[in-house]
């Protein structure tokens, strides 16, 4: 008891040394605090590519695959969204296989890839992020080429309503500044199996799928909650593309600041190079 | 025998599997899909985390029956899969123990972000030593022939059996048969875990333990049991000096071996030893000890480091049961500094949610559901769901509970209302009345019926849908189903009529096929669908009779209509107004259509007049897993809408 007593007089007695361990508590806490608050969260500012397609197109193989490098492996049906930080070089070309290397030469660029689910009821996040997520430069939409005969329908929706809220994205935000080009890359995937589509045929499959599908939206019904007041109003518009145009290109998006390119590839035969090249000058 | 046992995360990622027969991946995806998306089978999909898997309802497809545990806090999923011919009462017990086992050591990588790579090859040695013990449990178990016949039986019945939690004489049948199993960890949890030296002589099958540097008290007893035991190995026991400076530059040949993954079965089991030098660092002190003695046996053969694995294991396993009852409070001013750390918490977010938390105000979202008209079934669903998501979760920077469970219910909702595929009608129907070049079908025309209680509004609703086909131009044809009520057809033709004038202008064709009154609907609707087909109509447009949902002689009738006309889509009628009742109704119509047919969507009427109490909207999705593809605003032809989730959301979330 005395010496607690004793110690505490002394703490509040007038010292060099008392002086000089509080002014150092002073400076440092928040400076230790600050270090320990960002490290806990150190990947806000990252930029980021979103993964988005139809369940089964290999988004998550595409992913374990550049992760590492050498192969990729099984996966199942995703159910939340997944997130991978990947290290571009700045300034030469690099494979994959030797970006995912610690030791490669150049400088570096890291990013984040974005794995989302491509289950119809689990879309709400790949649609959130499109929207409002910070620092997004590009959007690989990855689809089957092998099956799309049978899925045209299904990959084109889900590919219209990812191209119609990108292109939302960017009327809205016209009155500030002109907003940046947002990239979208069509990644044909599977090119090894035989029914396998060529990029040429998958786009112009899609450009009319699309085509068709913006037609019979254009007559459908009104979503509820839409009064008769709102039908004229832009952002009700669930027209893709060039208003009125006979059909649908993905050229048209270029008035949208959306670049869409369409290239082939296989995960499982780990020919992802044209993909990862897309990815490297996009950011 | 097992076909395949794997370990995967949420995010899909396979994190370890190993398989013995080819399995399509398909099964494990549809599991993933019916189970864990959908939700479907189990009213209730919630409060499974971290259950054992022998309460987990297995999941069975295509001969196969799947078993599975799921741990939410790192989002791993475990599942084995085997044919259901096989009835393998001990791969509950395997799952779990995987689980626990595989939770200990890799659990720290797992809660990594951005990242799906977790080092797990060399859980290959702990798969192996606990199928083996597992298997040998049993078989030692059902040695007695009847016996064993008689305990498969039960199982075989619990396994079938709807109720997932078993029996409890049968559960104690089952304890008893793998009384083996527990045997074990019993064993090592009695005895005190800083000595396993003195444990190891009491494990089973500890005879051929040739212990170069043990205990020098053991060593002596150890290599007197040896000389009697193993006589057929006079090399080792004869000299053991120089079988020990043989296994010395093996070791470090291993050891090179070890640092990377390698198949070959002793080095495999090497590996683990080596592995778990490596690995334990920073582990519990119980199992740092237990580490101390698998290094002593490391310059053993393979067999003798898997008995030291197994101690290893069954450490792991038996630190996992004992975990529980540790977690105490610590006195007095422990617990005051928690409740205000959870009081400050509570405003200043960051806050790990628990049970209790969640008790309060997730009732009170569940009473807020029930005032908006959602029956209590499907309420309670949503509102474990909800609490299912949020247990054990962190909530941001000044955010409180309540804001937090919103956010939640909005997911949950969206996530429950939101159709698996795309409803585009129109799609739909050009795809069928003109099929691409390529497709093997032949043009006809597309058939929809709808169905529903009494006074719902059917004919009303078909009418409006006649309106929106006839102002795309389609050629329409209405067939009068109803031929019961007095007056069905009368009202259907003055729709007709009424939509004639309507849509002169626009290019719509529509007209109605009737027979009277008294025929049999669905031969009617038969002769409409041919008619319609040989006249080059787009849309025949099918209304039927109400009927009571749990009137069983008048639901029967649907079975055959369903035949005779094969509709493409079949759609029933909800009213907005109805309350409880709407799931019943809802499952009963579901399952009216005869196997392999149900309804492809709902078409709720009188929106209109509930306001913001659209809960019936939630109640008969989750009743029947079927979306919701119109809305009816109001009582014009017009006033039909495609539903949208987001508006159905924030009227059920609306608080006014």
């Amino acid at each position: 008891m005395d010496q607690l007593v004793e110690y505490i007089e002394y703490i509040l007695t007038p010292s060099k040394a008392v002086f000089i361990v509080g002014t150092l508590i002073v400076f440092l806490v928040p400076i230790i605090v600050h270090i320990l608050v960002t490290r806990a969260t150190p990947y806000t500012n990252l930029p980021s590519v979103v993964l988005v397609g139809p369940p089964g197109a290999g988004k998550t193989s595409l992913l374990t695959l550049l992760e590492r490098g050498d192969a990729a492996i099984d996966t199942h049906t995703s159910q939340v969204p997944q997130s991978i930080e990947l290290t571009v070089s700045a300034d030469q070309h690099l494979s994959f296989r030797e970006a995912v290397k610690d030791d490669a030469p150049g400088e570096h660029k890291k990013f984040l890839l974005v794995d989302t689910p491509g289950h119809g009821k689990l879309r709400n996040f790949a649609m959130d992020s499109l929207v409002a997520r910070e620092g997004l430069k590009g959007i690989v939409f990855m689809l089957d080429a092998a099956t799309l005969d049978e899925n045209l329908a299904a990959t084109a929706n889900y590919l219209y309503e990812v191209l119609l809220a990108l292109q939302k994205r960017v009327s809205k935000t016209k009155t500030s500044k002109t907003p940046s080009v947002i990239n979208v890359l069509i990644a044909a995937n599977k090119s090894d199996l035989f029914t396998a589509l060529p990029s040429t045929l998958v786009k112009s499959n899609l450009e009319a799928e699309l085509g068709r599908i913006r037609k019979s939206r254009s007559k459908g019904l009104l979503a509820s909650g839409v009064g008769i007041d709102d039908v004229d109003n832009e952002e009700n518009d669930d027209w893709l593309g060039e208003f009125g145009s006979e059909k649908f290109t993905f050229g048209q998006m270029q008035e949208f600041n959306l670049e869409v390119d369409i290239v082939g590839g296989s995960v499982t035969e780990a020919k992802v190079d044209k993909w990862w090249h897309w990815v490297s000058e996009r950011l | 025998m097992l076909d395949t046992f794997e370990i995967l995360t949420t995010s899909g990622v396979v994190l370890w599997s190993r398989s013995y027969a080819q399995v399509s991946p398909s099964i494990i995806n549809n599991f993933i899909t019916d189970v864990f998306i959908e939700e479907k089978g189990g009213a209730i999909a919630g409060a499974r985390n971290d259950q054992s898997a022998a309460q987990n309802p297995p999941y069975r497809a295509d001969q196969h029956t799947l078993k599975w545990t799921f741990v939410k806090e790192l989002g791993i999923i475990f599942v084995a899969v085997y044919r259901s011919l096989l009835h393998l009462s001990w791969v509950d017990k395997l799952v779990d123990n995987l689980k626990t086992i595989f939770v200990d050591l890799y659990g720290d990588q797992l809660k990594k972000p951005n990242t799906t790579l977790v080092h797990c090859h060399k859980f290959d040695g702990y798969f192996d030593q606990q199928l083996r013990e597992l298997e040998s449990a049993t078989a030692t178990k059902g040695a007695p022939a009847p016996t064993f016949a008689l305990e498969t039986d039960e199982a075989i019945s619990g396994n079938l059996g709807d109720e997932p939690p078993l029996p409890p004489g049968l559960k104690h049948r089952n304890a008893k048969a793998q009384d083996g199993a527990h045997d074990l960890p019993s064993t090592v949890e009695s005895t005190p875990i800083a000595t396993p030296t003195s444990s190891r002589p009491s494990t089973p099958g500890g005879a051929h333990l040739v212990v170069g540097k043990g205990g020098p008290m053991s060593k002596m007893s150890r290599r007197a049991r040896k000389m009697q035991k193993s006589p057929s190995a006079p090399m080792s026991s004869g000299d053991e000096s120089s079988a020990r400076k043989k296994k010395a530059p093996k070791k470090g040949r291993k050891w090179d071996a070890d640092g990377f993954a390698d198949e070959e079965d002793d080095v495999q089991l090497d590996y683990s030893a080596a592995k778990s030098d490596s690995e334990i660092e920073g582990r519990s002190t119980a199992v740092d000890s237990v580490d101390s003695a698998t290094w002593g046996v490391k310059t053993t053969k393979g067999q003798f480091v898997l008995r030291d694995l197994d101690d290893e294991v069954h450490d792991i396993l038996a630190s996992a049961q004992s975990k529980p009852s540790t977690t105490s409070n610590s006195g007095l001013l422990g617990s005051g500094l928690n409740t205000i750390n959870s009081l400050f918490r509570n405003v200043v977010g960051g806050k790990t949610l628990t049970k209790e938390d969640l008790a309060k105000p997730m009732d009170g979202m569940k009473e807020h559901l029930i005032k908006k008209n959602v029956a209590p079934e499907a309420a309670v669903r949503l509102r474990d769901s909800v609490e299912k998501e949020l247990l054990g979760v962190k909530t941001d920077s000044f955010e409180s509970i309540d804001t937090r469970i919103k956010k939640a219910m909005e997911v949950c909702l969206t996530k429950m209302l939101t159709p698996t595929s795309s409803l585009d009608l129109l799609r739909d129907i050009e795809l069928v009345t003109r099929p691409s070049g390529f497709s093997t079908q032949k043009a006809r025309p597309y058939v929809m019926s709808i169905v529903g209680v009494n006074g719902v509004g059917k004919s009303t609703n078909l009418s409006k849908i006649c309106y929106f086909l006839l102002q795309n131009k389609m050629k329409v044809l209405v067939v009068a189903g109803d031929t019961f009520r007095s007056g069905a057809v009368e009202q259907l033709k003055v729709h007709v009529r009424n939509l004639k004038e309507l849509t002169e202008r626009e290019g719509g064709q529509v007209e109605i096929f009737e027979k009277g009154y008294g025929g049999d609907a669905a031969t009617v609707a038969r002769d409409a669908v041919r008619s319609a087909t040989s006249e080059g109509y787009d849309v025949v447009l099918i209304d039927t009779a109400g009927r009571r949902h749990n009137d069983q002689r008048l639901m029967s009738n649907l079975e055959k209509f369903a035949k005779l006309a094969n509709p493409d889509k079949i759609l029933m009628v909800g009213e907005a107004l109805v309350g409880n009742d709407s799931v019943m109704q809802a499952r009963n119509f579901n399952a009216s259509f005869g196997q392999g047919r149900t309804l492809d969507g709902f078409i709720i009427s009188k929106c209109d007049t509930v306001g913001d109490m659209v809960g019936t909207l939630v109640s008969i999705v989750h009743a029947t897993n079927v979306p919701v593809l119109f809305v009816g605003v109001g009582q014009h032809y017009s006033d039909i809408r495609n539903f949208s989730v987001r508006w159905a959301v924030e009227k059920l979330l609306n608080s006014n």
